[in-house]
């Protein structure tokens, strides 16, 4: 079945949260087993606008409300793709999830294993990472490493408006397991061009893109950290013809080793940044990647960036301290090219990246 | 009818006693949590399902499966840990399944099927199929929130399911008078939408009405329904063997329902009904030599393959 989607809005721009607007629409009117179930996705809000009116075009059968239960609701999804139903549960905020990680893990990740193969649990989870505005500690975190540590889960966290709609109808149209997708709130009001070009239907999205290519240092990010990159990448060409190489993990759970591999072994330097803690995560499992196959590559340490190793603060000060800014990342990727803390690149005046994303509004 | 429900439970109990027998022996490598004592409660509230009806069960769930198959191939081969199982050696006695049966999966995390269930029940109305399903757990599990989540979703989605809780007082090895601050979970769940019904019986026939009642009871109110059972755990939590002189428990409790064992009442009851003892000897032969065969064919069928190993991790 071909991508109607992304040939619809091939050679346009759309934003983050219309592109999640479109796929859930999308979903509900192509595949009849499909039902939307969450807190909230049938209110006047619609999850942030990406479920609005679903309710009332697809019916209240489809597309309803749940009580805070999230185990609960959580076995339910299970329970009904089980029975041929393709549910789509959703979450305001990964921290909720980790209510439900008793079915996530113990259940959703290896039913299909622990049970011989004989069953097939093909479902969607949709959850956002908050960020600023006093967000806090639990409003806040990025769980990605935490999911894509156990075997059974994909994991994708879509930086751009493509991979939403690349990634999101594959999941319901052709995978048949369990999809955990990661979105970022300060993306969703930003504009994306989506790319003119053919898609191999047949071909797994679930995989890593690079959207920069360079010679001087490979950048693997993940989520509005490749929005990030991108930034930095753009100044340092224009301010010193430093060549950046981007990748976009994109599926967590399934990198794209080979790409990340050819990239070190081209540039000889690796930065990593992501939106989590440092300690176990992204950084940590690139860093394994890179250190099985192509260690002697390496010209220079890996650096990593990521946020700072404490619980996310709520004053507006600390949580700027919290998270990586544009300043401290072109820095790093300036530090690590030439060799030199002092290299005397000037960088970016931006210490805030909310500030930056409540304004900019893109397109990418 | 009378006849049809003692193989059953026949069946549940020598396969059981089977297990004991050929334990020691180390090629059965899984934990075993046995059903002996709760035969009533699975060959009855089975009998009730069609085979179309889904069911859901815990780690404890040798009785359901034989109760929802009568196969007990396929049960060996996956108690040996064989490649001729359907489930390839990699489920073992904790997580047997059988879909063509409608045996849809089970979880060791107590209580972490219920909501599963649940779920299947909502898909099942939506499809407008007309299946029941019935969610197996103990007294154990009630003590988990996700019982109550499940209890509350079913309740306001009025689905057609029914909660079967096998209550031997017991998690464990704890009573529950040490762990649950009320005196009568009927009582609560009665607080809900739902309809529920109890028992104390162990007779298979009592049971099996108390099943289609419920059934009716969930059509005719569009409410699930609570089936409050109860039974006596014969051995260890876990392990083949009985721990009467462990100190949590003493074998006199044992020894009352003993007295009233769900095969020795229904065996009773065939004699009374007219049934020839050479008849019941023929039924228990029988299936004595069709355990004894499944076994044989487990003890020499190969293990899966390596690469196996790798087999349906993602989808």
């Amino acid at each position: 079945m071909n991508n109607d989607l992304l040939t619809q809005y091939s050679g346009g721009v759309i934003t983050y949260r219309e592109a999640l607007y479109q796929a859930m629409h999308y979903s509900l009117s192509k595949n009849p087993n499909v039902i939307i179930m969450g807190q909230g996705v049938d209110d006047h809000k619609g999850l942030f606008g990406t479920t609005l009116g679903l309710a009332t075009e697809f019916g209240n059968d489809r597309v309803f409300d749940t009580p805070l239960a999230e185990e609960g609701v959580t076995g339910i999804a299970i329970g009904a793709s089980l029975n041929g139903l393709y549910p789509i549960l959703t979450h305001m905020r990964t921290d909720f999830v980790l209510v439900s990680m008793n079915q996530i893990i113990n259940l959703l990740a290896k039913y299909k294993y622990m049970f011989g193969g004989l069953f097939e649990v093909p479902m969607f989870i949709r959850m956002v990472i908050g960020r600023s505005w006093g967000q806090g500690a639990q409003h806040s975190q990025s769980l990605q490493s935490l999911f894509a540590h156990i075997p059974g889960l994909t994991v994708i966290m879509p930086s751009s408006s493509q991979s939403i709609l690349e990634c999101y109808p594959y999941s319901y149209f052709r995978h048949r397991g369990p999809v955990l997708a990661i979105e970022h709130r300060l993306m969703y009001d930003i504009k994306f061009k989506v790319e003119n070009i053919p898609v191999d239907a047949n071909k797994s999205p679930f995989t890593s893109y690079k959207v920069r290519s360079g010679k001087d240092v490979s950048i693997v990010a993940t989520s509005i950290m490749v929005l990030e990159a991108e930034r930095a990448a753009h100044h340092l060409a224009s301010e010193a013809g430093i060549e950046c190489e981007i990748i976009d993990l994109n599926c967590i759970s399934h990198p794209d080793k080979f790409m990340i591999l050819k990239s070190v072994e081209k540039t000889g330097k690796l930065l990593i940044a992501d939106t989590s803690w440092q300690a176990y995560g992204v950084c940590a499992e690139v860093c394994r990647i890179v250190c099985e196959h192509s260690v002697t590559a390496l010209k220079s340490p890996v650096v990593t960036v990521g946020m700072q190793p404490s619980t996310c603060p709520t004053a507006k000060t600390l949580e700027d301290m919290f998270y990586p800014n544009l300043t401290e990342l072109t820095d790093s990727i300036a530090r690590l090219v030439t060799g030199n803390k002092d290299h005397g690149i000037p960088l970016p005046d931006e210490h805030s990246m909310a500030d930056v994303y409540k304004k900019f509004k893109g397109p990418f | 009818m009378n006849i049809a429900l003692y193989k059953k439970l026949f069946l549940l109990r020598k396969a059981e006693e089977k297990i004991r027998e050929h334990y020691h022996e180390d090629e059965m490598k899984t934990p075993m949590h046995m059903s002996m004592g709760e035969e009533a409660i699975a060959v009855g509230v089975c009998h009730a399902l069609s085979v179309d009806d889904q069911i859901f069960g815990t780690y404890r769930s040798h009785a359901i499966y034989l109760a929802k198959t009568g196969d007990t191939d396929n049960f060996f081969a996956e108690m040996y840990g064989k490649d001729t199982s359907f489930q390839r050696g990699k489920a073992g006695s904790m997580h047997l399944c059988a879909p063509e049966s409608g045996f849809m999966g089970t979880s060791a995390i107590v209580g972490g099927i219920i909501p599963v269930a649940v779920g299947a029940a909502f898909a099942n109305k939506q499809k407008g199929n007309g299946k029941y399903t019935a969610v197996f757990f103990g007294d154990g599990a009630i003590d988990e929130g996700v019982f109550w989540e499940s209890i509350n979703l079913a309740s306001i989605m009025k689905l057609p399911i029914l909660f079967v809780c096998e209550d031997n007082n017991l998690a464990v090895h704890t009573h529950k008078s040490l762990r649950q601050g009320y005196k009568s979970i009927t009582d609560i769940v009665s607080q809900f939408e739902f309809n529920v019904l109890s028992s104390e019986t162990t007779d298979v026939e009592l049971i099996h009405k108390l099943a289609c009642n419920a059934k009716e009871l969930i059509d005719s109110t569009q409410k699930p329904c609570f089936l409050n059972l109860k039974y006596y755990r014969y051995l260890e939590h876990v392990g083949i063997g009985e721990d009467f002189d462990r100190g949590y428990r003493s074998k006199d409790e044992f020894l009352k329902w003993y007295a009233v064992d769900p095969i020795a009442l229904q065996r009773k009851k065939l004699i009374e009904k007219g049934c020839q003892e050479e008849e019941i000897q023929k039924i228990e032969t029988d299936i004595d030599n069709q355990i004894n065969n499944s076994i044989k064919l487990a003890k020499s069928a190969p293990f899966a393959d390596e690469c196996i190993l790798y087999e349906n991790v993602f989808a």
